[in-house]
């Protein structure tokens, strides 16, 4: 058995047996929700049924009923599109890079941060659809045979890329995800009752997918998730890349950087850590995971954010000094222009939320209280926004010939369709949190008896 | 054999008992129980049937609901029962007319398609903005559909009949014509034979700006009250003082003359001197600008007559003086001036340089302005003492355009027959007793004499689309004669003109005797410097709108400003150091949208409320001006109350403004006014390119491993293979391009470009496929701050504040065309791609409306389509109506919502040519491939060719030392490309 030294914090607290473990993480989808999650529920529903209601509206009546024009394009449409995708990055990188370093800590929380993946994956893959002028012509982007002659896909298109970056994306973090679910779903369906509730056991055994617990399923099941793992990792990488190609590779100045592809991988593990972080906060307290999402979890994470924040800090940094370096005054106004332009704000939004507030992370009370990360976690979202923001729009408003020059402002319509996919986001999270086993317990009680508190005093004694 | 077999359903039918019968009439044997089911009101909500009934209905209306909504609705097309000769369907028909409308001349072609004219094209020579728009304006919904009598739909018959017995029946009172400038010839003769019929007949021509000032002066002076022509192309030196010549003043066709007068290649660049309050067209394209108040002119002008007769005289002019002295009878002094005084000194100034018979002509006139403001006056103190019986007016309208429109007004009441013959039931004619509506210039017959010696012809291009009568046949049919077309032909006839040619041409110059005048006379008397701190008043026209008699067309309203980028508003124009001083300002909002402060406008007992202020750099300190053509109330739902109405100010000099409460929502295209210090227009002076001339036009080298090499030497992409086949360029000479926006038009109206509103323009969404940018100079250069030492955010915020009297740059810029282009790497569907011939093509079918291409585009020419603009009633203009839909472009698609447009280099005139050369076995011509913009430039500053035919005017002008690429740095190969901008200065 794995041994683990005793100063190391334990991951598992309280003093938890096996059948312990498997009730609390079977108690919310077998119990009544709690108050919490009703509110919370109702007010996730209400911004969803607005969002719809607005993207209804935008694709009733036309893209003129968001705020942009001539020479802004793209404004909050692309800068939501980006943050979520990016929101997706940290889960991806908990389940399958930890997976391959042996992580053990990710155990607590990758279901849930992978859950957050694929939601948030949702939520962004919707903003390319409704973006689209003529959004009912979607499917143009995808390469089937069709009947318009020999038409084809421009393969030079960076929105090209980001169609097939994406749908894999999706398809691999979902079947990983699925995978990684199967025993905690033959749990579920174990402890079903098919008296008191024959559909529901009905559905857990479909979802379990005959699984079994035998020795041959388990060395499949680990096979599976290490390739899978294996698949994911460089897609971590490829995706945020590919997307940062949307502009990296445009003659914009302020997107035409080749300081892009790193840059936004790192920034999206940063703001995926930090909405891990968020939901989890949340979550820990209101399905009653205490004793699984402990302050250490939380503590890696912030080490995380804290060197992803630096990097993300240098980052900016370097875009000014290649600005400078380059002597191209194109490139040298952009950025001036968004330090000091109009939009001077949304930057320093930007550098103070993502630059100086995660190095408070560098104290230890800081980082190992839940209510400062908490805060500190939204701080982190918005400065992550306004980064997004701050490329997309403050490049575009002002780029190579001043007499185009404009500024861009949302509508009710931009803010009801991102406030609906918030909405849409928290309820596929809530449902998930009452329908699934939040926890991988089956992977967590691999660790109990090396790195649960019980134990681990009882080891060490 | 017939088989009569019976069947009966029981005994009683059988034996015909009539219990069968009654029951046979009912359709439901048992009595169904209708009350009980209704009546119960507590059995209702419990009972069965209620679901199922509704689940009936449900399913009725749902299926009914849906059958109608199946129903597509019919556009029935009447094919030709019998097809005229003329028309084959698919291809153009184009007649030589004329567009006359009181104030706007131009010989024109029509361009009709299956027998609706859709597009105006110069006939050769020259036109403006409002000419190319003229022919939406005949699409014009709000028209006159028939006769009004108390503006009430009547017959022409009733009319003709009332209004000729109650000519007859006036004997003591006058009858007044009053009629804007009339060019033609042959009404002039029915206007004679209207007077010979009936006695006290008075002919009043009035103008909508006035022009008294130089005609009562050259009456003076030469004994002919006449406007003088004259040759800009001709002079060395031009110095007008307030004359916006290149736009309004005087006639339209001084801008063809004043480029052709600059030819940097030739080294013959005439100097245009410019002192003017208001930044107007000319003054933004004039060499020197200097700022002077209304007030200052006499005196100047004065100053310099006393310059050139060698006394003393204003050192601001010391330049001026300089230059005309150098170029003896070789330079024109203009004056914008009503003012008779001031206008005998310009005389005396041209006269003593000796530029009479030589830039300018009195022997040869300018027939466009003849009013005389003075028979005006008398008419309406005439009409206040009831010494007038009958108005008839024709192409004016009083009610709106006087500055005493309200004494008219009311005089008016004391006039027994009022008629008029505007085209709308517009401010006048909702006044008058019979509205006999007019023809549009394109559904009439009529001649026009612009200029001594020239003449041109007016011929219909479709029938009258109402029941509608020319003026002319108006005036025929009241003297007891008819048939005005038979009138003309006659007429010409007589003067043995070869009618069918001069038809086919539009035009014809005869040798006429030159007219007399006396020897000049100088009745000039100095004026003294009368300049006084007040705030003046300068009223100037619109080039978009002009005096507001095409207030009613969108294309034009929706033409931007050139100076002041703004549309569908007129606003008052300040120094940005007078709002200052009076706390006014201009400031954008969150979306970028321009706001400004609002005034009260008072001068002498007139006040105009609520003036938006927008600040102008290059306007006079301490003076303001307004732009008449605006306010109009009945003009049509495009028009009415758009802006204020300036009219009522034009005597007035000083003004007192009161800043009020609000602010001002504009619609401007352009927001920001410097170039930044950016290689955007290429500029140098004349002396530099004399010396030197790609002097301003040395491109940026970049070190490679070959050593320094221009951008396009430098590229990691394959290149597209142009050498076969065509190569179409399109060239814009800065210098000549003047900035009036003609070609604006020409493409609204060639490719079917939507018009989107003012609320939609200052979102920043306006469709025009090409835009016409004006920069000023800045006080801030690269160089000025590198002097001072100042950090890049002070330079740079610095640089985005114009000059007080700036320099100003136009420079059109529409889709480029990049060989490299950025728009076609990005589109994930391949909608648009490169053609062989140099192209970017915009497939709008394929298009899904990422708008990446737009966002990648570094001209932000690119247009999306944010709304369906047309058939939409949000958008209510031109498109969302069925008459205006007939100038729509039937070889241009209209963009539905949700795809990407812009300029397609007039794509469809290329194919129409290829098509053409292929069936006539032909090579195409090069002069023959015109795109809109090009073949509507009245200054040719831009040229459209074949490249790769080494012959071409396009393929000499790409090798000029003075082309330039925009953006060249990122080498993205345009096929559109600049000719650096020279001005006259050392």
């Amino acid at each position: 058995m794995h041994k683990e030294s005793e100063i190391r914090d334990p991951l598992i607290l309280g003093n938890k047996t096996y059948h312990d473990i498997t009730r609390d993480i079977a108690r919310p989808v077998e119990g009544k929700a709690n108050k919490y999650w009703w509110i919370l529920f109702g007010l996730s529903l209400v911004l969803f049924l607005w969002g719809i209601g607005c993207i209804a509206y935008t694709i009733g009546t036309g893209i003129g009923v968001w705020g942009l024009n001539k020479t802004v394009n793209w404004a909050w449409d692309i800068t939501n599109f980006v943050w979520w995708i990016g929101i997706g990055h940290a889960g991806t990188l908990i389940s399958a890079v930890l997976l391959l370093f042996r992580q053990k800590w990710r155990m607590g929380i990758n279901r849930s941060a992978e859950a957050m993946t694929i939601f948030g994956v949702v939520q962004a893959g919707l903003f390319p659809l409704i973006h689209m002028g003529r959004p009912w012509l979607a499917y143009w982007v995808f390469p089937i045979p069709n009947a318009f002659g020999s038409l084809w896909q421009n393969f030079n298109s960076p929105l090209l890329w980001d169609v097939f970056a994406i749908s894999t994306y999706l398809t691999v973090s979902t079947v990983f995800w699925y995978i990684g679910l199967i025993p905690d779903f033959a749990m579920i369906r174990d402890r079903m009752s098919k008296t008191i509730s024959p559909m529901k056991k009905k559905l857990y055994t479909l979802l379990a997918f005959g699984w079994s617990g035998r020795a041959k399923h388990w060395q499949r099941f680990e096979e599976v998730s290490l390739v899978l793992a294996g698949l994911a990792t460089p897609l971590v990488f490829s995706v945020h890349s590919i997307v940062s190609m949307d502009f990296a590779t445009s003659v914009i100045p302020g997107w035409h950087t080749t300081i892009f592809p790193p840059y936004f991988v790192l920034g999206a593990l940063f703001s995926g850590f930090a909405m891990v972080e968020t939901l989890l906060i949340i979550m820990r307290k209101v399905v009653n995971m205490e004793a699984y999402i402990t302050i250490k979890h939380i503590e890696y994470m912030n080490i995380i954010i804290l060197f992803t924040g630096s990097m993300v800090g240098t980052a900016y940094i370097t875009e000014l000094f290649m600005a400078w370096y380059s002597g191209v005054e194109f490139e040298q106004y952009a950025f001036l222009n968004r330090a000091t332009g109009p939009y001077w704000w949304a930057y320093v939004s930007m550098m103070s939320c993502n630059v100086i507030i995660p190095q408070l992370y560098w104290f230890k009370k800081i980082r190992t209280s839940f209510i400062a990360t908490f805060i500190l976690s939204i701080f982190v979202n918005i400065g992550m926004w306004f980064e997004r923001f701050v490329i997309i729009v403050t490049s575009l408003h002002r780029d190579f010939l001043p007499s185009a020059w404009t500024m861009f402002s949302p509508t009710f319509v931009d803010i009801g369709i991102f406030l609906g996919t918030i909405g849409f986001f928290f309820v596929l999270f809530l449902l998930y949190s009452r329908t699934f086993p939040v926890v991988a317990q089956a992977e967590l009680k691999t660790i109990l008896k090396s790195s649960g508190s019980e134990y681990k005093t009882r080891n060490h004694e | 054999m017939k088989t009569t077999k019976k069947y009966w359903k029981g005994l009683a039918q059988l034996n015909n008992e009539p219990i069968v019968d009654t029951l046979g009439q009912n359709e439901f044997i048992e009595e169904l129980p209708v009350d009980k089911f209704l009546g119960d009101q507590e059995n209702l909500s419990v009972t069965n049937s209620s679901r199922r009934d509704f689940l009936k209905f449900l399913g009725f209306t749902t299926a009914a609901a849906t059958l109608a909504a199946c129903e597509t609705p019919v556009v029935k097309s009447i094919p030709y029962l019998v097809k005229p000769d003329e028309i084959i369907p698919g291809v153009a028909n184009y007649y030589a007319s004329t567009i006359y409308d009181g104030r706007d001349y131009a010989s024109v072609l029509v361009k009709t398609r299956e027998g609706r004219p859709i597009k105006i094209e110069n006939n050769g020579t020259y036109s403006n903005s409002r000419v190319q728009a003229s022919v939406l304006s005949l699409y014009d919904s709000a028209r006159l559909k028939s006769p009004l009598k108390d503006n009430k739909e009547i017959d022409w018959k009733t009319v003709d009949s009332e209004i000729k017995e109650k000519l007859s029946l006036i004997k003591d009172g006058k009858i007044v014509l009053l009629t804007s400038t009339i060019l033609s010839p042959s009404t002039n003769e029915i206007i004679n034979e209207f007077s010979a019929q009936y006695s006290n007949v008075e002919h009043i021509m009035i103008d909508s700006t006035p022009y008294d000032g130089i005609l009562d002066a050259n009456m003076d002076s030469f004994g002919v009250r006449l406007a003088p022509s004259y040759s800009f192309d001709k002079a060395n030196v031009i110095v007008s003082f307030g004359a916006d010549f290149l736009a309004n003043w005087m006639a339209n066709d001084y801008a063809t003359d004043y480029v052709n007068g600059r030819n940097p290649k030739s080294g013959k660049m005439s100097k245009h001197y410019q002192l003017e309050t208001n930044m107007s067209l000319t003054g933004a394209n004039a060499d020197k600008r200097i700022q002077i108040k209304p007030s200052e002119q006499g005196y100047l002008i004065s100053s310099l007559l006393d310059a050139v007769n060698g006394k003393s005289y204003d050192k601001r002019l010391s330049n001026i003086v300089k230059s005309l002295e150098a170029n003896p009878s070789k330079s024109i002094i203009v004056s914008n001036s009503n003012d008779k005084n001031v206008q005998l000194l310009v005389n005396a100034i041209n006269h003593k340089l000796g530029n009479y018979n030589n830039t300018i002509s009195i022997i040869r006139p300018s027939n466009l302005k003849q009013g005389n403001t003075e028979k005006l006056d008398n008419l309406i103190n005439n009409m206040q003492e009831g010494n007038i019986e009958a108005l008839i007016t024709y192409n004016v309208n009083p009610s709106y355009s006087l500055s005493r429109a309200k004494e008219f007004n009311t005089a008016l009441k004391n006039v027994n027959l009022k008629v008029s013959t505007s085209l709308y039931n517009d401010e006048t004619a909702c006044l008058m007793d019979y509205v006999c509506p007019d023809h549009h210039n394109l559904e009439s017959w009529g001649d026009a004499n612009p200029k001594y010696g020239i003449y041109s012809l007016m011929q219909p291009t479709i029938s009258p689309l109402f029941n509608t009568r020319q003026f002319q046949d108006s005036l025929l049919s009241w003297i007891g004669k008819s048939d005005y077309h038979a009138y003309l032909k006659n007429y010409w006839s007589r003067k043995g003109i070869d009618w069918n040619q001069s038809l086919h041409d539009g035009y014809f110059s005869l040798d006429e005797k030159l007219i007399k005048v006396k020897r000049f006379i100088d009745q000039s008397v100095l004026v003294k410097n009368q300049k006084s701190d007040a705030l003046e008043l300068e009223i100037y026209e619109t080039v978009a709108l002009g005096d507001g008699s095409q207030s009613n067309n969108p294309w034009l309203q929706e033409l931007p400003d050139p100076i002041t980028r703004a549309c569908w508003d007129n606003y008052l124009t300040i120094s940005a150091s007078t709002a200052k001083e009076l706390g006014l300002s201009n400031w954008t909002v969150s979306n970028g949208a321009l706001n400004g402060s609002i005034v009260d406008v008072t001068a002498g007992n007139k006040v105009v409320k609520n003036v938006p202020v927008m600040i102008t750099p290059g306007q006079a300190h301490s003076t303001v001006g307004m732009a008449v053509g605006y306010g109009r109330t009945r003009a049509g739902k495009a028009g009415n109350n758009v802006g204020f109405n300036a009219y009522p100010f034009l005597d007035a000099k000083k003004v007192v403004i009161t800043k009020v409460d609000g602010e001002y929502e504009f619609a401007s295209i352009q927001l920001h006014h410097t170039m930044m210090g950016r290689d955007i227009v290429k500029e140098t002076s004349l002396t530099d390119y004399i010396k030197d001339p790609s002097s301003g036009n040395h491109r940026e080298t970049y070190a490679t491993y070959k050593g320094k090499l221009p951008s396009d030497q430098v590229s990691l992409y394959e290149e597209h293979d142009l050498s076969t086949g065509h190569f179409w360029n399109l060239s814009i000479d800065l210098t000549s391009c003047i900035g009036c926006g003609e070609c604006v038009i020409s493409c609204q109206a060639e490719n079917n470009i939507p018009v989107v509103g003012k609320q939609e323009v200052r979102k920043s969404r306006d469709m025009h496929w090409m835009r016409i940018d004006r920069y000023f100079s800045s006080d801030m250069t690269k160089e000025l701050s590198k002097e001072e030492k100042k950090s890049a955010i002070d330079m740079y915020s610095e640089m985005e504040v114009p000059s007080e009297n700036p320099e100003v740059v136009f420079q059109p810029v529409m889709c480029m065309h990049c060989n490299h282009a950025p728009c076609e790497t990005v589109c994930p569907v391949a909608a648009t791609t490169h053609s062989n011939e140099g192209l970017n093509q915009m497939t709008y079918n394929r298009c899904i409306g990422t708008r990446y291409c737009a966002n990648n585009c570094p001209y932000k020419v690119r247009r999306f389509n944010w709304f369906q603009y047309s058939e939409n009633e949000k958008f209510d203009f031109h498109m969302n109506d069925d008459l205006g839909k007939m100038v729509l472009n039937p070889d241009v698609v209209v963009r539905s919502r949700g795809v990407i447009e812009k300029c397609s280099m007039c794509i469809q005139k290329i194919q129409e040519l290829k098509l053409n050369a292929k069936k006539s076995g032909k090579p195409i011509k090069d002069v023959d491939a015109q795109t809109a913009c090009a073949s509507s430039c009245s200054t040719n500053a831009l040229v459209f060719g074949d490249s790769n035919n080494k012959d071409s005017e396009v393929w000499r002008l790409r090798n000029d030392e003075r082309a330039y690429d925009l953006l060249d740095h990122l080498n993205v190969k345009p096929s559109v490309f600049y000719q650096t901008k020279i001005r006259n200065k050392s």
